[in-house]
């Protein structure tokens, strides 16, 4: 049986990528809302995903406010793919 | 939401969630629309004033003040809005697209107009009447079903039969004069974007 992706394998940085496989996409304050997690840890899986090439990260200024905007890399679309069919295996679907 | 492991069951459970969170409908509010079109009645009803007191016909160069005011103001507007919603999605990348091509076939409109008139001395203005009655109406249809918005759609289909009647005129050879024709192109617009406007304003309004 195929081994689920470790990186993708945790709560809160499957539902980041899982936001950003459908949008095209995000701000932190986006992602922070919709996965109700602290910014501190946000930031932190945010690293993780960006350092494994399944994200890019643009920071840039909104005004007077800073924005930092996600968006899945095409690496990062695979696993993901990998990981849903993975899961499927494991679940019997 | 934490950084915990989950069962495969849980992950499964968390996709779905978060897929079906992206999903929820945002059209946002109609300030761009009414922005466009107070300015386009508003300039109008200028020329319209201004041709019928003094019969002078310079004043439609007043016509590029939409361009300029629109033009700048859009960006300006269009970037708070993609702020404050915090996500880019398909169906904004799609919009943005559409009105795109339209800025790009109003300018490139505005220059064969030019053209004609500086090279061969033709009046084509009326052309640019038939864009902003039967394009602009056309993306403003097309936005509206891919958000699924029926004021849009409706505002659209108005602002094209405005734009059909138009192109009639133009067939037929009767002459688009400023006394009647100016008056219906404002029309056009309240019912085209400043109603569709209002309306999702209103709607936005409700659903804070």
């Amino acid at each position: 049986m195929k081994e689920l992706n470790p990186l993708l394998h945790s709560q809160l940085r499957l539902a980041i990528m899982s936001i950003l496989m459908s949008v095209e996409e995000a701000d932190f304050v986006y992602l922070k809302e919709k996965t109700e997690s602290t910014a501190g840890n946000l930031s932190v899986q945010l690293d993780k995903l960006s350092s494994a090439g399944y994200i890019s990260i643009e920071k840039g200024m909104s005004g007077k406010r800073p924005r930092t905007s996600c968006s899945v890399t095409a690496e990062g679309r695979k696993a993901f793919e990998e990981y849903v069919d993975a899961l499927r295996t494991y679940l019997n679907l | 939401m934490e950084d915990r492991k989950l069962t495969e069951k849980e992950s499964l459970e968390v996709i779905t969630s978060m897929i079906a969170q992206t999903k929820q409908r945002y059209i946002g509010d109609g300030n761009i629309l009414l922005m466009w079109g107070y300015v386009i009645v508003g300039v109008t009803a200028l020329i319209w004033t201004l041709l019928v007191l003094t019969h002078n016909t310079c004043w439609n160069w007043l016509w590029f003040l939409i361009w300029i005011i629109g033009g700048i103001a859009t960006p300006i507007m269009a970037m708070k809005k993609q702020m404050n919603k915090g996500v880019k999605n398909y169906s904004d990348s799609l919009t943005s697209k559409i009105w795109s091509f339209v800025g790009i076939i109003a300018i490139a409109s505005t220059f064969i107009c030019l053209g004609f008139l500086l090279i061969k001395g033709v009046d084509a203005w009326s052309m640019m009447f038939v864009l902003a009655l039967v394009i602009v109406p056309f993306a403003e249809i097309a936005q509206g079903i891919v958000l699924n918005e029926k004021s849009l759609v409706i505002g659209g289909s108005v602002g094209i039969l405005f734009g059909l009647f138009t192109l009639g005129c133009i067939a037929g050879h009767i002459t688009l004069f400023a006394t009647w024709f100016m008056p219906l192109f404002m029309l056009a617009f309240i019912a085209m974007m400043i109603i569709p406007g209002h309306i999702l304003n209103y709607k936005a309004r409700k659903a804070k």
